[in-house]
């Protein structure tokens, strides 16, 4: 038995495996958002269905789950139960779907149909998706109490995916 | 009805497979030769039965059967049959039936070519080779099962349209499979020679033989992959060190090492603990490279997105370390050193530093490409390996090995005198002056492009120097000018590679109907826009007339083509290729309302020669491997006395 040979190999291979094994699961293509450790760029848009303007800046002091969707996107629909029942379930965080290249017609009957827990905003423009760098819905972000994005999700969303960025966004 | 006896044939094949493994160690343990005929059985069993599996596939897939998963998730009616034939290995369940199909092949070739030698290894070679088998089996009855019965719809998506938009791209996966699978062989023989503790001189040539062929058929997947990508993608490169490319590259540097430490091992008795370990390490890079691919882990042009075989590879992949580790550990020293080396400046003192380039190339690829998982894992950071790190690391060392090429031929085997060594490595200093100052004149100024030419210089002299005496007596020595071959084709590579890739000129340019564009010597003029439609897809294509120096050359159409199940078109380029370089247009935006086209000009110099020269390499490859079947079907142990007794060996 040659130890050296042995030692050397084992070392060298139980490193590879490790590190093949530690990116399994992880998405290529995803890239990480450079606004993540930033403030999150403030916003004032209309409630869908009472009009009233709901701005960002009213909102420091707890975490706010902001998630960008619109009815026209079909992982949107998986995702909506999640958030519904993450938003009741967890009155301390303020939850906010902002809506975009859509019809408030739409929203309205989407939400009637599949149920609503917090305010659902219009970003009639986009330009609240272009400072967040949306690039396809839904993507969500998690802020901190002080207003910092802490971490971003793209793609629909599961209950205990959810739950971790809520924990980090409370800490 | 076709998913039915495609599941039972796999299913089958795992049994066989399995059954097959277990009764060659026996054999091998028990040194029974009934045990073998019987390993031997469950081999072609194995073979027939993949064979099967994968006809029963192509039945499927041309007859729309959609009733079998893998064709309602490739299939499609609108496909031409080349398509829908190639649609076997489009995705991720069919490209693991091919494998299983060439592995079978393989394995049945490698046992009838053996049937009766090697006795003393074959037991415990079949042994590793029905254990791979059965693996991929296993992976066919299970986690990736192409033959699910599904509710039959009436057509399909049919394949990835970038394997529908060239024809290279149907030739250059079985290539793939062909020497990745092919590289099974060598490692059960190998492995073989290790449990055996012993590396006689009888079993190097079905180790080198049964490592040169898949060699040869990696080598041309390698070069098929880098012209589809020149051909198709559209920015104007061939090699872009995307970790798929990487991955087919890792086990060719080792393969390629390997076959050079063999013929140390033939004329030296040396090395051979190192050679085996090289052996070893070529399949297990093919193995990671499969993980690479499969596992949805990196992004590449490749990747089967989000599969879910990557634990199972991976698991695989685990094993297989630990097999082989442990098996060096215990038996390297047993692998008697009977010679030794004389001197570093020597054949088999190049050869050694020759295969310490190759891998340390090996090492620097393999961690750029996991350095990023690296960095992931640790730091929780994203990040990137580019080029500029793969071009800063291998270029000096291609360069040396180019350098290589040149003097380790030119020096003679064991001990030399000085002045044997001036008078071998002197005189070649000629060839490398003209290549250098060829170069300068033709307008290369980059120095490792300059000092690439000028090994290349010095490498074409000793190639041809010494290629002038076998080709005298080519019967008596058909390895040696077939090295020779390969040789001269690795350094009009390395020169075409250099040239074309520091020497490229680029230029953006905007073009209305019947207007012009100047490039340097060439005009284009963009004598319309054509809206086509094909079966699979729709084409919109802007037909330029291409001139140089006023001259008229021919007629390029770079085009969009957009398949129904993309959303995006695929811009596709087209190429008017000369000896002395290719002009290229890819299309970035045709807008048909307006007539009017912006394209990428791309000249690139040389480039054809790449493609013409890895065909060199393989056919020196096959020649190399020609009389080797000759001698093999008269009788495998005559031929390696024959062999050993000439000893001619490069």
């Amino acid at each position: 038995m040659n130890r050296k040979v042995l030692l050397a190999g084992l070392v060298l291979a139980g490193a590879l495996v490790f590190i093949l094994f530690a990116g399994l699961g992880r998405d290529p293509q995803a890239i990480d958002s450079p606004l993540v450790g930033r403030t999150a760029p403030p916003f004032t848009l209309r409630e869908v269905g009472t009009g009233r303007a709901v701005s960002l800046d009213q909102l420091r002091g707890r975490p706010v789950v902001l998630n960008f969707w619109a009815t026209w996107c079909g992982p949107c629909f998986e995702e909506h139960p999640t958030l519904v029942a993450a938003a009741r379930a967890t009155p301390n965080a303020q939850f906010i779907g902002v809506v975009f290249q859509d019809s408030e017609a739409k929203i309205q009957q989407f939400l009637d149909e599949r149920g609503r827990a917090y305010p659902t905003v219009i970003d009639d423009a986009g330009k609240t998706a272009i400072a967040y760098g949306v690039g396809g819905v839904p993507e969500t972000f998690f802020l901190d109490a002080t207003g910092t994005i802490v971490a971003k999700h793209n793609g629909p969303l599961t209950s205990e995916v959810l739950e971790a960025y809520l924990s980090k966004a409370a800490q | 009805m076709n998913a039915t006896a495609g599941r039972l044939l796999i299913l089958a094949s795992l049994l066989v497979s399995t059954a097959g493994a277990l009764v060659a160690f026996a054999a091998g343990r028990s040194r029974s030769a009934y045990g073998l005929k019987w390993a031997q059985r469950f081999a072609y069993l194995f073979a027939a039965l993949m064979v099967g599996a994968t006809a029963v596939m192509e039945y499927a897939l041309v007859t729309h059967d959609f009733s079998v998963s893998y064709v309602a998730q490739v299939g499609s009616r609108s496909t031409p049959l080349w398509v829908t034939m190639a649609s076997l290995w489009s995705s991720l369940e069919g490209s693991l039936l091919f494998w299983g199909c060439v592995l079978g092949l393989y394995v049945a070739v490698a046992t009838w070519l053996t049937r009766n030698a090697y006795e003393e290894y074959m037991p415990d070679a079949i042994g590793v080779w029905l254990a791979c088998a059965a693996f991929f089996s296993f992976l066919l009855a299970g986690p990736a099962n192409p033959f699910v019965l599904v509710p039959a719809q009436l057509d399909g998506p049919g394949p990835n349209p970038l394997l529908q938009n060239h024809l290279l791209m149907v030739v250059h996966p079985p290539f793939l499979y062909l020497g990745y699978v092919g590289m099974t062989i060598p490692f059960g023989l190998a492995c073989a020679a290790l449990i055996k503790g012993k590396l006689g001189p009888s079993i190097l040539k079905p180790l080198r033989e049964s490592l040169m062929l898949p060699w040869v058929f990696l080598t041309f997947a390698i070069m098929l992959g880098g012209w589809w990508a020149y051909e198709v993608l559209g920015w104007g490169g061939y090699w872009a060190w995307d970790p798929v490319e990487n991955a087919s590259l890792l086990p060719w540097l080792t393969a390629t090492a390997a076959l050079h430490s063999i013929i140390v091992v033939e004329r030296r008795r040396v090395l051979k603990g190192w050679t085996v370990t090289l052996i070893l390490a070529t399949f297990l890079l093919v193995i990671l490279g499969t993980f690479m691919t499969r596992s949805g882990v990196f992004n590449s042009v490749h990747s089967f997105t989000q599969s879910p075989i990557g634990p199972t590879i991976l698991a695989f992949l685990a094993a297989l370390l630990v097999f082989s580790i442990g098996l060096l550990a215990m038996r390297i020293d047993r692998l008697e050193v009977e010679g030794n080396f004389e001197s570093a400046v020597s054949r088999e003192g190049m050869m050694l530093f020759n295969n310490l380039l190759l891998v340390v190339l090996t090492f620097t690829v393999l961690v750029g490409t996991v350095f990023p998982l690296v960095v992931e894992a640790i730091r929780g950071r994203q990040m990137s390996v580019g080029r500029p790190y793969f071009d800063t690391m291998v270029v000096p060392a291609a360069a040396l090995l180019v350098f290589l090429i040149g003097v380790g031929p030119a020096l003679p085997w064991g001990k030399t005198s000085w002045k044997q060594i001036r008078r071998a490595v002197l005189p070649p200093l000629i060839g490398a002056m003209v290549f250098l100052m060829a170069g300068f004149l033709f307008g290369a100024r980059n120095p490792w492009t300059l000092l690439t030419i000028a090994f290349g210089g010095y490498a074409a002299q000793v190639t041809l120097w010494q290629m002038r005496s076998p080709f005298a007596q080519v019967q008596r020595s058909p390895r040696r000018i077939a090295a020779y071959l390969v040789h001269a084709g690795v350094v009009i590579v390395m020169i075409a590679i250099a040239i074309s890739s520091t020497m490229r000129y680029t230029q953006e340019v905007h073009v209305v109907k019947g207007g012009t564009a100047t490039v340097g010597a060439w005009t284009i003029t963009l004598a319309g826009i054509e809206q086509r439609d094909e079966p699979n897809r729709s084409a919109t294509v802007a037909r330029f007339v291409v001139a140089k120096n006023g001259v008229t050359k021919t007629i390029l159409e770079p085009r969009m083509n957009q398949y129904e199940r993309m959303r995006e078109p695929i811009g596709t380029p087209d190429v008017y290729s000369t000896i002395g370089g290719d002009f290229y247009l890819s299309v970035m935006n045709i807008d048909p309302a307006e007539q009017s086209a912006a394209v990428n000009v791309i000249i690139t110099p040389l480039v054809g020669w790449i493609w013409g020269a890895v065909i060199l390499m393989g056919l020196g490859g096959l020649m190399a491997l020609v009389p080797a079947f000759r001698f093999a079907f008269a009788g495998a142990p005559r031929a390696a006395a024959l062999t050993l007794a000439r000893s001619d060996g490069v």
